[in-house]
């Protein structure tokens, strides 16, 4: 996985917890704030951070939009602030990865229309887990082990490269789940498009070079499917 | 010796359950105002009432019916019943002569019988004198038929349906509130009387040229007056009387809307309370609801879940703006503090409530409500949302069963959308149920076609269905490789094909929603066939 270049805007809780979850020693993170005081926490820590107005271009220069950022996440509890600081990135760098944290789910569109790639709600999503722990515990505590990746076991993506093995060969085919003890969840399949296909049987694809396999299963597992997919490429 | 069986009549009287419970379902009947039996019984009273008042005026100017005066024993008998058990419920006597003798025993004074039958006596003197009791005595006189002059206390009988109706009940209440203000501005109307009546008959008395006889009738004429009604019988004819019907007629005005004043803000402020009853007794008509305290983005969140699955559910929040949203969303809602034992017992948390939701955006609030709950109830299903890690031991150690933290989860899927966009995609996919793809799970029911199959023999393919693992506590599988603690059981991930599905596993199905339901329902149906 490359090194990506990533600044957080808007420091606060669930800023906190993006870091943690970020593998500190493959990205380069910088936390961004105008407010001091969060500032300093968040160096205590050990974070990168910089203490600038968001709202000015040039500041935002200064960070490094526009030239290596590749990913920023504009964390702002306000979504007027999100939505502004959006429009200013998009406008400095058209393939950065603008990712936003949305307050009410109206500005969600808004802040599509604006440039950002992902918009993240964080209280819908907890709404629903929520609902998920009254209505079926058991589906809440198999998604905490498996998609979140609570324990071993993770979902993860495999970019199948050019003369892999897997070439030419049908979804079908790979028995995954025997094989190597993955579950195939799905494919994006380039001959039809960016778009995301579970494979719950409703058709079969052809593998070529470029799609990409989200699959299911204990780390150890994943890396050795990995390795062999990238292997003979 | 008549002291000795008084109190072992006592001690008798208490150790009987037969008379507890006697009591006890008079109470019901009569007094408790959550019982069902009291609402029957209230409404059975209001039509006794009602027919017995007709019968009675009818009477006045027609022939009697025949059987009307059976009638009229029944309800009689109905309304001397209903008096002396009100009476019997007042007080215990049998607890007031224990508590005596007790304690004169503690102390090794001589025990005196006087002293606890005075309390005795005080007590039911003291119902015998309550505004109700005196209303329930005065709606039996008029039956009694050698005193003709006490039909006039029939209208009692009227004044009897206050004590079934709860909204008449509330008036009176209301009244009862403002007593205060009510009293200044009696005082004040009857000084203004008292000064008009005794002017207008100076200047206006027959002597003079006037209409106004005696004192009578100016205060009749003070009244007609002040209350802005005046008939015109009697009218000033000098100029002093009209200068005082001028200043009364002012007065009257001032009065009345200062009444009206009263009563409206008296309402206003009950208001609130009517509003959380109506909630109450909503309530209390359902089961297996959920409590969700805060109605913030999360806690919306969750009700229009529920409101999809037609869960039912009751919403306490403190701020007056998202108690307006519950309002305009349809929802039942109180406007309280949900911290508060009485706020939730209110809400049902003793009565068919299932789970306890803690959705505020306040860790404190967070923690203070799951206590009471737990305090409140020891098997009920909690879950609290906490916004700082370091706070999750804690609403452990209060008692909530599951902790969600929203920083977390979208921490962490913001974190897997930097490093595996697509992954992320799909995980998205999965938690929103995007096109209708979801994770499930399914029981395997006792005598159905896949207990005691092997994995590898159900088609899971077939049925658009992608099996993730199995969920299980049956020792028989423990041999298998990919365990995964969960809670008490045991997840299989991704199960080999030898694995033999015993009853009463889980499986955890990816699918969409309707090739889930139709396994479901399959499945179901091959338990229940005869075989």
């Amino acid at each position: 996985m490359s090194v990506k270049n990533i600044a957080i805007f808007g420091y606060n809780p669930m800023s906190f917890e993006l870091i943690k979850c970020l593998d500190l020693k493959q990205h380069e993170v910088i936390v961004v704030d105008q407010d001091q005081e969060s500032l300093i926490t968040a160096a205590d820590l050990g974070f990168t951070v910089i203490a600038t107005d968001y709202r000015n271009d040039d500041n935002l220069e200064e960070v490094g939009i526009g030239r290596h950022i590749d990913v920023l996440f504009c964390f702002f509890e306000e979504d007027s602030n999100n939505l502004f600081l959006t429009i200013s990135a998009r406008a400095m760098d058209q393939k950065l990865e603008i990712i936003s944290i949305v307050d009410d789910p109206e500005s969600a569109d808004k802040l599509l229309v604006a440039g950002a790639n992902k918009i993240i709600d964080p209280y819908q999503i907890c709404g629903r887990k929520i609902y998920q722990l009254i209505k079926n515990p058991d589906i809440a505590d198999v998604l905490d082990h498996t998609i979140f990746g609570r324990h071993d076991l993770n979902t993860a993506e495999i970019l199948i490269p050019p003369d892999s093995p897997l070439e030419n060969t049908y979804a079908s085919q790979l028995q995954l789940n025997s094989r190597y003890n993955l579950i195939l969840i799905a494919i994006v399949d380039k001959e039809l498009g960016k778009e995301l296909h579970f494979t719950i049987g409703e058709q079969d694809h052809r593998l070529d070079a470029g799609d990409i396999l989200i699959v299911l299963g204990p780390s150890r597992q994943i890396k050795a499917f990995k390795q062999e997919v990238e292997k003979q490429a | 010796m008549f002291t000795r069986l008084l109190i072992h009549l006592a001690y008798f009287l208490k150790s009987s359950s037969r008379y507890q419970n006697t009591k006890k379902f008079v109470f019901d009947l009569l007094e408790n105002p959550g019982s069902r039996l009291k609402r029957h019984f209230d409404l059975f009273m209001i039509l006794l009432v009602m027919m017995s008042v007709f019968l009675l005026i009818y009477e006045i100017n027609n022939p009697p019916i025949p059987y009307s005066e059976w009638f009229e024993n029944i309800v009689v008998v109905v309304f001397i019943s209903e008096y002396i058990l009100r009476g019997w419920l007042y007080s215990d006597n049998h607890k007031i002569l224990i508590e005596h003798y007790e304690r004169t025993q503690y102390l090794g004074i001589k025990f005196q019988l006087r002293k606890p039958l005075v309390k005795i006596f005080s007590s039911k003197l003291k119902y015998i004198f309550s505004p109700y009791a005196i209303i329930d005595l005065l709606a039996i006189l008029p039956s009694y038929r050698p005193l003709r002059i006490l039909r006039i206390f029939l209208v009692f009988r009227l004044f009897k349906l206050v004590r079934y109706s709860h909204s008449v009940k509330l008036f009176t209440e209301v009244l009862a509130n403002k007593r205060f203000e009510l009293l200044t501005l009696a005082m004040f109307i009857g000084f203004w009387l008292f000064i008009s009546s005794t002017a207008i008959y100076m200047f206006e008395n027959e002597p003079v040229g006037g209409q106004v006889r005696h004192l009578f009738d100016a205060l009749y004429w003070s009244i007609v007056t002040m209350s802005t009604v005046g008939y015109g019988d009697i009218t000033p004819q000098t100029p002093g009387g009209r200068i005082v019907a001028l200043t009364l007629i002012i007065i009257g005005v001032g009065v009345l809307s200062f009444f009206t004043s009263i009563i409206v803000t008296a309402f206003t402020e009950k208001m609130e309370e009517l509003r959380e009853n109506r909630t109450f007794s909503e309530v209390e008509n359902i089961d297996n609801f959920i409590i969700i305290c805060g109605y913030g983005r999360v806690g919306q969140e969750v009700a229009k879940h529920m409101d999809k699955d037609q869960q039912p559910y009751v919403i306490i929040d403190n701020s007056e703006e998202n108690f307006l949203l519950a309002r305009r969303n349809n929802c039942l809602a109180i406007k309280n503090d949900a911290s508060k034992n009485e706020v939730l017992l209110n809400a049902g948390i003793n009565k068919g409530a299932k789970a306890v939701l803690c959705t505020t955006g306040n860790d404190v609030t967070n923690v203070y409500v799951t206590l009471t709950s737990r305090h409140l109830n020891r098997d009920i299903k909690i879950i609290s949302r906490a916004n700082r890690q370091e706070n999750i031991k804690k609403l452990r150690q209060v008692g909530a069963n599951f902790i969600v933290q929203p920083f977390e989860i979208s921490g962490l899927l913001a974190a897997e959308y930097v490093g595996q966009p697509v992954a992320s995609q799909a995980i998205f996919g999965i938690i929103n149920e995007e096109k209708d793809i979801l994770m499930e799970t399914i029981l395997v029911p006792e005598n159905s076609d896949i207990e005691n199959v092997k994995i590898k023999d159900i088609d899971f393919e077939k049925r658009r269905l992608i099996l993730i693992g199995v969920i299980s506590n049956k020792t028989i599988h423990c041999k298998r490789n990919n365990r995964y603690k969960v809670k008490n059981r045991q997840f299989y991930f991704n199960p080999a094909d030898e694995f033999i599905l015993q009853a009463k596993d889980i499986l955890v199905l990816l699918g969409r929603k309707y090739s889930i339901d139709y396994f479901k329902d399959q499945i179901e149906r091959s338990s229940l066939a005869i075989k």
